[in-house]
């Protein structure tokens, strides 16, 4: 049996367990309820397809001892092969389940995964078509490696734009519809996927654009981007920008109400990540108690505002309360700051997530509750604005922090600070030694770190006027650590990027919403492995993360001494 | 060894006081407590005996963290996750069983055969885990482990959730570890004495095993320096491995000795005790394999004792809601104030 086959063979496997633990785990169940294409598939059951076109592609980009692709029969082959084996353990799934009573044990083994797997069809046909669509499906991942690059490009594009349409039905039909182009609505989506002519239309529009981009378009605009002299070129930029304030502020009128729901919430996350990138990805403290700062924030106003704080409530509004959250901040700031001062890497996290757990247990307990609440939480906080709480105003202030917090960040990160706080991320030692204290700028870091976190937190409390101790677990701070990982660290738009994936898209895809810890573990180990950067990373932090390959490539041997050195040091 | 300068900076004097603070808070604590005359003095006898107990669970997985950052010097954060699974498994092996009536009929044997299938089974994850999530990762900085680690362990926590279910499972209970035993003037449940014996059996035999066996011998050796150790012809990586899955045995067998104690196995239950069992591993002095049993032993007493002797005597209600909190402020206090614990190495300081 040659490499290429070989290869095929285990990356089949692979998927086969991939779809194993997708149909156990519920996903596929779940998934069951979102057409993609109405009437001919659902979500839930081009799940194993989709993964089989994956093992497909994978299992085609071989490459030789001496990096040469194998010949395009065996590429086909080999793909063929992994989406063979993919369904037919999917297959062989199927049989266990319906042969041995498991249920007891797999609570999602029952008759809907069987017939989710099998297209609504009976035991022999559905085990059929499910074999045979995921040996298709794999011979086409590994034909685009065989197919002339442009037809694969366009192919694949074409592919990933009409999943992505599908999947989006929720957002883009409810902007169709607000701008009242509801006919387009109706004629492209039906059901919550694609109608089966818009399914089509996007689909050879998709095609034709990147066709018509490649040979054309993308040579134009690098022509003329190259053309333009350079204060033409920052007026460009400026329009850019100011195109984006623009989009920004209409956003909430563009999309309706249930959507500015989701982005309030997705705009409160920018801004713990933005906190959090401070502590993490400018200073290289890993924070896992962020929810701390957070719940600090939310319990300061709650307490402050609200008329149902048992013990103590003067009733501010909501801005009279908001420099008190800012004093609050500086405290537990210096609280959590201090005492974690001395403290490296692996063991900060773990000390900053206790902190994280006092703060949530002591919110719960019995003897906080005169002040807090206890499990009954806070309720009727009033809204940061004089009329009612609807999403769509209530998206404004948290807007306008944003920006304000985007804005310190960036200055913040290019000025004499952000340069000590690289110099103390890459070694801590080393800056002492060049004169930056480092016990000043780490509390600086966490002071920032926690205002932006207790504003946020304020934001949140304000937001959604009923506050509770268990909104604030340990989840929170690696929900915000995710967001900043997957858009990259130190970099801002990084964390609204990571913010609108990991938070937003969550919100529009309820039927993810259940799974979202398990993608975001799954989002955390394979960026760690394949992009620790993250997708938009800043340019130090990926020369940073890529340093030690360079210089393994250098010093074989050396590279591993490094790793021994004690993490704490007194 | 040259005489540590101490400096007085803001930093040191807030540590002190904040550490000073604390402990101020638990002596006062303890004297209101005891002239209160709150509990008696069986009461505190079963408090301990339940520390002792939940303590030598926290020493099997603290284990598992010792033996991994001694090798690694990283911090396996889903292990609280491979107890987790030890456990489920232990809870199907055994639902298993009873239905089938061996149970009843052959009791000894069935625990045996449960305690098996669940630390292999812990085994095989804590292998993978190691193979998938961190074998990549060897030599990036050291966040980057980390990060993963806990990437992992969320996966594993919904992994089960998915599969399982998310509600909470009561453990089948079979008559077999029923009643008290009475020790000269201490009495304790059968299930305590067994989960303190085997906790003690397996503790012992692994001290044997690294101490006394051509393999512990290379784990020391790999401990001490890997690059040495490679060119002594030792295997590193199959080391490596070989310590996560000693590592996962521990986290199963602590699976189901949890579960003997608490009765209900649920998706999230590996969360807290994997933090405590980290806190002990550090109390004990981290990479230090008895640290890590006196760590364990220390830790589950003080949370079993604390909250009543150290918290009741000011009169806060409910002050079992806070024994998390004496646990993580003990963990705050041994990193602050002796970041190489009871037993850990000086030249690391």
């Amino acid at each position: 049996m040659d490499a290429v086959v070989r290869r095929g063979l285990v990356i089949g496997l692979l998927a086969g367990v991939a779809n194993v633990h997708v149909s156990l785990v519920g996903l596929l169940i779940s998934l069951q309820t979102r057409q993609l294409v109405a009437g001919i598939v659902t979500l839930g059951s081009a799940l194993p397809l989709l993964i089989a076109l994956l093992a497909g592609y994978l299992a085609g980009r071989y490459r030789s001892a001496h990096g040469e692709p194998a010949p395009g029969g065996r590429i086909l082959l080999a793909g063929a092969l992994a989406g063979l084996v993919s369904g037919g353990i999917a297959a062989l799934l199927v049989v266990f389940i319906t042969q041995v009573n498991v249920s007891w044990i797999f609570v999602n083994a029952s008759a809907r995964l069987v017939s989710g797997l099998h297209f609504d069809q009976d035991m022999l046909v559905g085990s059929v078509i499910l074999v045979v669509a995921s040996t298709l499906a794999g011979l086409l991942g590994a034909a685009l490696h065989v197919l002339p690059r442009h037809i694969a490009r366009a192919l694949s594009i074409g592919l990933i734009v009409t999943l992505v349409f599908a999947l989006m039905e929720p957002f883009l039909g409810a902007i169709l519809r607000n701008l009242g182009m509801g006919a387009v609505d109706r004629f492209l989506f039906s059901g919550g996927g694609l109608t089966q002519v818009g399914a089509v239309i996007v689909l050879a529009a998709s095609v034709a654009i990147t066709w018509a981009w490649r040979t054309r378009g993308a040579a134009v605009t690098s022509r003329r981007l190259e053309a333009m002299k350079p204060d033409q070129r920052r007026t460009a930029k400026l329009v850019a920008y100011a195109a984006i304030a623009v989009l920004l502020l209409l956003l909430p009128q563009i999309v309706g109400q249930r959507l500015s729901e989701v982005l309030t919430v997705v705009g409160i996350y920018v801004l713990l990540g933005l906190g959090l990138n401070i502590v993490v990805g400018f200073a290289g403290l890993l924070d896992l108690g962020y929810v701390a700062f957070y719940a600090v924030g939310a319990y300061t106003t709650a307490v402050l505002t609200s008329p149902s704080s048992p013990l103590f409530s003067p009733e501010l509004s909501f801005w009279a309360a908001l420099p008190f959250v800012i004093i609050a901040a500086a405290l537990i700031g210096l609280m959590v700051g201090t005492p974690v001062l001395r403290l490296r890497g692996d063991y900060l996290a773990i000390v900053t997530l206790g902190f994280g757990e006092i703060a949530r247990i002591i919110f719960l307990s019995e003897w906080a509750k005169p002040v807090v609440g206890g499990a009954q939480g806070i309720l009727s906080i009033p809204a940061p604005l004089p009329f009612e709480r609807d999403p769509q105003s209530i998206y404004y202030p948290i807007l306008i922090f944003c920006v304000i917090a985007a804005l310190g960040a960036v200055s913040l990160a290019n000025s004499r600070v952000g340069r000590a706080w690289n110099a103390m991320r890459e070694d801590e030692s080393v800056a002492e030694a060049t004169g930056v204290s480092t016990v000043k700028y780490k509390l600086l870091a966490f002071g920032l770190g926690a205002a932006f976190g207790c504003l946020s937190g304020a934001l949140f409390a304000a937001k959604i006027g009923t506050i509770f101790p268990n909104s604030f677990d340990i989840l929170v701070s690696i929900n915000a650590l995710a967001l900043i990982i997957l858009g990259g660290m130190g970099n801002i738009f990084g964390v609204v990027l990571g913010a609108a994936v990991l938070v937003g898209l969550p919100e529009l895809l309820r039927e993810f919403s259940e799974y979202r810890l398990l993608i975001y573990g799954a989002v955390l180990v394979v960026m760690m492995i394949l992009r620790p950067e993250g997708l938009l990373p800043s340019r130090t932090r990926r020369a940073e993360l890529h340093e030690r390959e360079d210089e393994e490539e250098q010093f074989d041997d050396e590279a591993g001494v490094d790793t021994a050195r004690p993490l704490v040091s007194t | 060894m040259p005489q540590r300068r101490i400096r007085l900076n803001f930093v040191n004097i807030f540590l002190w006081l904040l550490g000073g603070g604390l402990i101020a808070i638990a002596v006062v604590g303890a004297i209101l407590t005891l002239s209160q005359g709150r509990f008696s003095v069986e009461a505190f006898q079963s408090f301990l005996i339940a520390g002792i107990a939940l303590g030598s669970v926290y020493a099997l997985i603290a284990l598992g963290y010792t033996l991994v950052y001694g090798i690694l010097f990283m911090i396996n954060f889903a292990h609280g996750e491979v107890f987790m699974w030890g456990a489920f498994t232990a809870f199907f092996a055994a639902t298993a069983l009873s239905d089938i009536g061996m149970m009843e009929s052959n009791p000894i044997l069935a625990m045996l055969l449960v305690l098996l299938t669940a630390m292999l089974v812990s085994m095989v994850i804590a292998v993978l885990l190691e193979r998938i999530a961190y074998r990549p990762l060897r030599g990036a900085p050291r966040l980057v482990p980390l990060i993963t680690a806990i990437g992992a362990s969320l996966f594993l926590q919904y992994t089960a959730r998915g599969f399982y279910g998310s509600g909470v499972r009561a453990y089948p209970t079979s008559g077999l570890f029923e009643g008290t035993l009475a020790l000269g003037p201490v009495t304790l449940s059968v299930k305590q004495a067994v989960v303190i014996g085997a906790a003690l059996f397996l503790m012992v035999a692994l001290y044997l095993f690294i101490e006394r066996t051509r393999t512990g011998r290379a784990m020391r050796a790999v401990a001490e320096d890997k690059d040495v150790a490679a060119m002594m012809g030792i295997n590193v990586d199959r080391i490596i491995v070989t310590t996560f899955a000693i590592g996962g045995l521990l986290a199963g067998a602590a699976g189901i000795l949890y579960i003997q104690i608490f009765n209900q196995v649920h998706f999230f239950m590996g969360f807290l005790p994997g933090i405590k069992a980290f806190t002990a591993a550090v109390l004990g002095g981290i990479g230090n394999v008895i640290g890590a049993a006196i760590g364990g032993l220390t830790l589950g007493i003080l949370e079993q004792l604390g909250p009543n002797l150290l918290l009741s005597g000011y009169g806060i209600p409910a002050p079992n809601q806070l024994k998390d909190v004496i646990a993580f402020s003990v963990l705050v206090l041994v990193l602050i104030f002796r970041p190489n614990g009871i037993l850990g190495r000086k030249e690391n300081v």
